[in-house]
């Protein structure tokens, strides 16, 4: 089966690791998702709400642009 | 499966959805093929089947709810049960039109009433064929 590529690119993985390896559980529960919900920001397969973005940003305390980047 | 409860759920709906009623949609073509056209006979087969599936839901969402590690739905689920409830609605509204009509023409009793009830079938088949591709492809 065919996946969507959403516009917007994300850098998670790469902060995960430089995170001490954080897992999907450990940054979904810190920003309030379910894992699933973090497996598909990272493959882009969701855009995030901005509220979830700025979560995510806040937990790698990094700008918003550090983490997404549009590609459309 | 790399699934959440809300997609696992979705399949559970999807598969007892299609084996019951499905079943039941059988078994009531094949009465009404030999004649009984009283919408009384089919109220006791049809009474059977909304057990099943109450019984098929309740057991495949404990499947689900086990093998889910306590998720609580987020954004996505809602986004997706929104847009899939959003994107099917459509049929049961075709449906429901289409007996208005089918009575106004003095159509069976036995038919109206089928034809609404595939059409909530249908509705809620579409809604949940299409919560599973937005979870699989992405939305």
């Amino acid at each position: 089966m065919g996946k969507t590529k959403l516009p917007i690119d994300n850098s998670i993985r790469t902060l995960r690791a430089q995170h001490g390896e954080m897992t999907q559980q450990a940054l979904a529960d810190a920003i309030g998702v379910t894992r699933q919900t973090v497996i598909a920001i990272e493959a882009r397969k969701y855009s995030p709400s901005l509220e979830v973005a700025f979560r995510i940003a806040r937990v790698f305390d990094e700008s918003l642009e550090t983490v997404f980047q549009y590609t459309g | 499966m790399n699934a959440g409860f809300e997609e696992k759920s979705a399949w559970v709906q999807f598969g007892a959805l299609v084996l019951v009623l499905g079943s039941y949609f059988f078994a009531a073509t094949k009465m009404y093929s030999a004649g009984v056209y009283d919408i009384r006979a089919y109220v006791p087969v049809f009474s059977i089947s909304v057990v099943l599936l109450v019984v098929t839901l309740i057991a495949g969402n404990i499947v689900a709810v086990a093998t889910s590690k306590g998720d609580q739905s987020d954004e996505r689920d809602r986004m997706i049960a929104w847009r899939s409830e959003y994107l099917s609605s459509w049929v049961l509204g075709v449906g429901i039109i289409g007996a208005i009509c089918a009575m106004v023409f003095g159509i069976n009793n036995v038919l109206v009433a089928h034809g609404l009830l595939a059409s909530l079938l249908l509705s809620t088949l579409l809604c949940m064929g299409l919560r599973i591709l937005f979870y699989r492809r992405g939305v």
